[in-house]
């Protein structure tokens, strides 16, 4: 287990410095330049934006500058960031928990949700219940996140006023709130955007568990189960279900690159201050070193994701970690 | 002894009766939520370059004089004070200013001579790099006299000194700073934790969410208004209209969309104020590159453009005709100024006698086989410019002009432009509430200067007006100069927006100064009977 666990752990660093080199280069190639990332900035005199590039280092070629950039990454420096002043290590310590928060939340709701509606259709399959399931995951499958996002706002925030339309708190108002109230503010605002996240992906995974526990439910060591007089619920949910979790946990992990992904349309729809913000911000104004940050963030929580889902999978079916 | 009760009662009466109502009328508190779309940058205003940060750094340190609500950026008459209770003008090169003594730090040190000093100092060197230095270019020195006079020395007399003196820098405070080196005052702890000298204090910025600020009671000019303001960023648009129409926000500076300003429109608790805007935008060509080395040529297309349809069409009733390179926020603007009219049959007379034909395919026109065709630069961040852009593109094809539109990113654009790799750019200029902005755009060897016009009539002109001593001598040679401009037609200048504020009409004594909209926050007042939770929850300074 422990080798199987080092063996991917060597190739997500592999893969994290692959992510990192090809940032690098691809921001640098773009045309486009940091010090005209804003229509503010456009304002500067040539000689300011020419000050500029020299204090970033941006007159230095190319490779110098990725050497830099690498013996300071090797340092565990991330650089400053070109429009917000500030070191980006700041920057992403603000806004990673943040969008751990929302895509953690989003990923365990859209993973129970899409177990349990994966599990009633294969309990019912074939049935009018397991039809109506599949037609309304398929179109929640389509929808686009960003769509799902503002229909769930103008719902729910401003036509019903049931839930706050944006940010992580209530402004004005945290001084008055106990800790209780502060996290039950923050769970009230952390609803819609993690609906919009967690409702597509759900669907995903309900679709997958269904079609494994169905084909589950034929296997020999489900007939040896229900011969030994098990109730069908039992039979279901402790020998189907386990065996049948394989594919849905790969997709788990997999998902991860569609929850940071989805979190730059949802946040920036939501106002909620994360990582996917501040990647969106800075690719518009061409912060490199901020980009370039946020690919890495990315790729390491992207590679964790598939790591930790390897392990519960072997963890989940013996077979798995046997053969490997 | 009864006749004195019988005089009494009605007083005390009449002082109890007055007090609540009175008191309600001056009463400050409240907290005001503010949507914007964009976070601050750095609260350090030699550096600070976002409208959101400008917009709270702008609260929280003074200038030594206002402009009034007028923008009158000529006569000393435009100002009020701040920082400086009085100025004089010993000579024609020197502006004394007399700081007022009751002005003081959030620390409690006092405002000083020496602080303006300091400021000048940060402003102008090369390490801190603030991109306001060459506003401040003829100013040759700063000197404290004692310790509340102030003498700025000018290098040269012109009518604007007080407004180059006052307008671009924001005074700082020298005993938290000078042991910063200058290269490091933007990344220092103070950019994003100021100590100001204005009507709020700086209380928390959670980055990409959230900057509160609180009134300062002490604030030597009087307490403000507003117990808090609160700057919530919302980057999408729709979502911050949401917010507001929830009663999550209370306003929002500007709302650029004309759907998201008629659901506006369409709500009971949120009025729109209009306000000048301080833009333009114009369809730029790049005179380095034929056939815009030709003014017949440009004239031709400017003529072709029926700008009243292109503005309705995008912006219904929420933008002006532009009338030249001027926003309605400067004093300049006026319907007086001369405008090419929007004639197509005057344009294809002049298109044919300056040898361009139809003729070709599609009924292109062409000269000596090449047809009149160029690309237009629009940036995919403005959607109003795009649409405008397919607009133009229509009429222009209606005269034989085939306009190609490519539309760029932002950035990709400027650098297009600023390195001359275009035909033409519909561009969008930002202007500051002096006329002698338009120099920084249309003189020869100005940066902004993309389509490098160049034309001594209109040098001439700008100079003439420049020298002028009132407004009421300046303003005419002003408009002389932008007709000049309409005349030689450097670009087709076809609209500025008109701004709308979206505030809750839980607010009263709402003004707007065009080039800074919470110029006058501090005057601004919560109607004590629509008080809401967070009012309530405010803390007291």
């Amino acid at each position: 287990m422990l080798r199987f666990a080092a063996r991917r752990l060597a190739f997500a660093v592999v893969s994290v410095a692959a992510v990192v080199f090809i940032t690098f280069l691809l921001v640098h190639a773009a045309p486009g330049e940091p010090m005209l990332g804003t229509p503010e900035r456009a304002l500067a005199s040539p000689e300011t934006m020419a000050r500029q590039r020299t204090l970033f280092g941006l007159d230095r070629p190319l490779p110098e500058q990725f050497l830099r950039y690498a013996r300071n990454l090797a340092r565990g420096e991330l650089g400053e960031s070109f429009v917000l002043h500030r070191p980006v290590a700041a920057v992403l310590a603000e806004a990673v928990p943040n969008t751990l928060l929302l895509g953690g939340t989003a990923l365990v709701a859209s993973l129970l949700l899409g177990l349990a509606i994966g599990v009633v259709q294969a309990a019912r399959h074939h049935s009018r219940t397991d039809t109506l399931l599949s037609a309304a995951t398929l179109v929640l499958y389509s929808v686009p996140v960003f769509w799902l996002g503002l229909v769930l706002l103008l719902v729910f925030g401003e036509r019903l006023h049931w839930l706050p339309v944006s940010g992580m708190t209530s402004a004005g108002l945290e001084d008055r709130l106990s800790s209780l109230g502060r996290a039950v503010d923050v769970a009230r605002h952390l609803v819609l955007p993690a609906a919009s996240l967690a409702l597509v992906q759900a669907a995903a995974f309900a679709r997958f568990q269904r079609s494994a526990l169905v084909e589950s439910l034929d296997a020999e060591y489900i007939r040896a189960a229900r011969a030994k007089g098990l109730t069908e619920r039992a039979v279901l949910l402790k020998h189907a279900l386990r065996g049948a979790l394989a594919p849905t946990l790969t997709l788990a992990g997999l998902s991860v690159p569609y929850f940071l992904a989805g979190s730059v349309l949802v946040e920036s729809i939501f106002g909620w201050p994360g990582l996917g913000r501040v990647a969106y911000d800075a690719i518009f104004a061409r912060d490199y070193n901020v980009i370039t940050a946020t690919a890495l963030v990315s790729g390491v929580l992207v590679a964790a994701g598939n790591l930790l889902a390897d392990v519960a999978v072997a963890i989940a079916d013996p077979r798995v970690r046997l053969d490997q | 002894m009864r006749t004195r009760l019988a005089l009494a009662i009605p007083l005390v009466l009449a002082a109890c009766a007055k007090g609540p109502a009175g008191d309600a009328a001056r009463a400050p508190g409240g907290t005001m939520i503010i949507a914007t779309t964009g976070d601050a940058d750095v609260l350090f205003p030699p550096v600070t370059s976002v409208t959101n940060g400008i917009n709270v750094s702008d609260l929280l340190f003074c200038r030594l004089a206002e402009l009034k609500l007028a923008l009158n950026t000529v006569d000393d008459a435009g100002f009020r004070p701040v920082l400086a209770r009085s100025w004089e003008h010993p000579d024609s090169l020197t502006i004394v200013f007399h700081l007022d003594r009751r002005a003081h730090w959030q620390d409690g040190a006092p405002v000083t001579a020496a602080d303006v000093a300091f400021t000048f100092g940060v402003y102008r060197d090369p390490a801190v790099n603030s991109p306001l230095a060459p506003f401040l270019a003829a100013i040759d020195s700063v000197t404290a006299r004692d310790s509340f006079t102030v003498a700025f020395r000018f290098r040269r007399w012109y009518p604007e000194q007080l407004y180059d003196a006052t307008y671009h820098m924001r005074v700082l405070p020298r005993h938290l700073l000078d042991t910063i080196p200058a290269a490091r005052l933007a990344t220092a702890p103070f950019a994003r934790a100021p100590v100001g000298d204005g009507p709020y204090r700086f209380v928390s910025w959670a980055a990409g969410s959230e900057i509160a600020l609180a009134a300062d009671p002490a604030w030597f000019l009087g307490r403000p208004g507003l117990d808090r303001l609160i700057w919530r960023v919302t980057p999408e648009l729709a979502t911050a209209v949401s917010g507001l129409l929830a009663g999550e926000a209370d306003a929002m500076e500007v709302i650029p969309a004309r759907g998201q300003l008629e659901r506006v429109q369409q709500a009971t608790d949120v009025r729109l104020v209009p306000y000048p805007s301080p833009f333009y935008a114009a369809i730029v060509f790049n005179l380095r590159r034929p056939p815009f080395a030709d003014r017949d040529v440009r004239r031709a297309l400017a003529m072709a453009v029926d700008r009243e349809t292109v503005v309705r069409s995008v912006f219904g009733p929420f933008a002006e005709v532009a009338v030249g390179a001027t926003s309605p926020m400067q004093w300049i603007w006026s319907d007086s100024i001369s405008q090419l009219p929007f004639d197509t049959a005057a344009a294809a007379r002049l298109l044919d006698q300056r040898g361009w034909r139809r003729g070709g395919a599609g009924g292109l026109r062409s000269s000596h086989g090449a047809p009149l065709r160029f690309t237009l630069l629009v940036p995919t961040s403005s959607q109003v410019r795009q649409q405008a852009a397919v607009i133009v593109q229509d009429e222009l094809r209606r005269l034989g002009v085939d306009m190609r539109i490519q539309p760029l990113e932002f950035t990709v654009m400027e650098r297009r432009t600023q390195t001359g790799d275009f035909d033409a750019a519909l561009i969008s200029r930002t202007i500051d509430p002096s006329p002698a902005s338009l120099l920084q755009w249309w003189s020869p060897g100005a940066g902004g200067n993309i389509g490098r016009y160049a034309d001594t009539a209109f040098g001439s002109l700008a100079a003439a007006a420049m020298r002028a001593r009132t407004r009421a001598e300046a303003a005419p040679l002003w408009r002389s100069a932008l007709g000049r401009l309409n005349d030689e037609a450097p670009a087709v200048f076809l609209f500025s927006p008109r701004n709308n504020a979206a505030i809750s009409t839980r607010f009263r004594n709402v003004t707007i100064r065009p080039d800074s909209w919470l110029a006058t926050v501090t005057e601004w007042r919560v109607i004590e009977a629509r008080h809401i939770a967070r009012d309530r929850g405010a803390p007291r300074p």
